[in-house]
């Protein structure tokens, strides 16, 4: 091992073993000026050791970890705080739709139910007028409206909360089944025909809507 | 570097993450004098120092799942923090070079000073060669400097040095190959400096 090979081995004669370390060993033995060079080194890292064990007990000030904890407590109490709020804001928008919901089922109620009593019910008059044409029908048009319209003879008239009114197109021959006088003449006629109906689909009153001819 | 340490860490990082106060006290505890040291040795000043490890700490406080355990341990992350901060503080700094270790607040040096019977002579002595070795340090370049100061100051083996570092093994070994022979050269010019470097300045 020359100077050069000995300087590149990271002067590694004294804790390392094997053949590297006793070329490096042989090579201490036979040459001054690298035995001086790793004398120094040896006296260099004694001095880093003594440097490093002087500062080994050096720590941060204890202002630090407080400025710290003060920072970590004002951050979780933060987050805590905007959680609940987040929490709080989505119950707030459950209510609103729980509220909303429920008021839109009492309105169904309220007003739903009369749709319900009036669309399946059994008509004569409407049963009559399909038979007279495909265009015949009927049409929910209000749920309650009995103004200027005429009783049909031999109806009793029942509570106006209860009572529907819908539109059918028929023949005016067709009134007559409903115990009104009809002209012959237009017997044929197809007219809208406006019928308040009671709670049962009953016809109690009609008024003439128009004629279609 | 132990593997249950690691562990323990990581559970303390957790629960210091959902706002456990202790856990993050003890986390802090246990790491910040080694954050604190390497600061301290790489840039010299005790201030610097403080704010890098407030720094350090600060971001495990802001942001802990920027650690990821997967990749290796909380000291090794930490000390990953430390270095970033130091070499902003040295492009900041580039050319001062102090003499001393001091605290901040009062003026009191971080060094241990244990008394026994020697000399005051041989005490100045033994400063005079501690302040030339620290200078010494300080003057290295960064990377050789990080080396020196893990491997020879806080004692680390080259593993750990490499982990703490994130670079093989072989380049700690050559770094501190490196660093220690400028180190030499550098202590013969501040013991002995040259009659020309006085002339011209």
């Amino acid at each position: 091992m020359n100077c050069e090979e000995f300087a590149n081995s990271g002067f590694k004669s004294d804790a390392a073993v094997g053949p590297e370390a006793e070329a490096a060993s042989e090579h201490l033995r036979t040459c001054p000026e690298c035995a001086a060079l790793y004398e120094r080194l040896l006296e260099l890292r004694g001095e880093l050791r003594e440097l490093g064990k002087a500062s080994a007990q050096a720590g941060a000030p204890s202002r630090v970890e407080m400025r710290l904890r003060q920072e970590f407590r004002t951050r979780h109490n933060t987050d805590k705080n905007r959680n609940r709020a987040v929490v709080a804001g989505w119950m707030l928008a459950a209510a609103t739709m729980v509220l909303a919901a429920g008021s839109v089922v009492v309105w169904q109620q309220r007003h739903g139910t009369k749709i319900a009593h009036v669309s399946p019910a059994p008509i004569p008059v409407s049963a009559s007028a399909v038979a007279n044409g495909p265009e015949l029908g009927g049409t929910l048009i209000a749920a309650s409206d009995d103004e200027q319209f005429a009783l049909i003879p031999g109806a009793l008239p029942g509570l106006q909360d209860e009572t529907s009114v819908v539109r059918v197109q028929m023949q005016r021959g067709a009134l007559g089944a409903l115990g009104l006088s009809v002209n012959d003449e237009h017997a044929n006629d197809v007219v809208q025909v406006d019928l308040l109906l009671d709670a049962d689909g009953q016809p109690q009153a009609y008024r003439l809507a128009e004629s279609t001819d | 570097m132990q593997i249950e340490s690691q562990e323990r860490d990581d559970v303390l990082l957790k629960r210091s993450a959902k706002g456990d106060e202790d856990a993050f006290k003890q986390l802090y505890r246990r790491n910040q004098a080694q954050i604190y040291r390497f600061a301290l040795r790489m840039t010299g000043r005790a201030w610097a120092a403080e704010e890098i490890v407030q720094d350090v700490f600060m971001t495990l406080v802001r942001e802990p799942r920027k650690f990821d355990p997967s990749r290796g341990p909380l000291t090794a992350f930490l000390y990953g923090i430390a270095r970033n901060r130091v070499m902003k503080h040295l492009e900041r700094q580039p050319r001062e070079l102090p003499l001393e270790y001091r605290s901040g607040d009062n003026g009191t040096s971080n060094e241990i000073e244990v008394p026994d019977d020697r000399t005051p002579a041989h005490w100045a002595e033994l400063h005079e060669r501690r302040d030339c070795v620290r200078a010494a340090v300080l003057s290295l370049p960064p990377e050789f400097r990080e080396t020196v100061v893990l491997c020879e100051l806080e004692e680390m083996s080259y593993e750990e040095a490499a982990t703490v570092l994130e670079c093989p093994v072989g380049t700690i070994r050559s770094r501190l190959h490196r660093g220690r022979a400028l180190l030499l050269a550098k202590l013969e010019m501040l013991r002995d400096p040259p009659k020309r470097a006085n002339v011209g300045f």
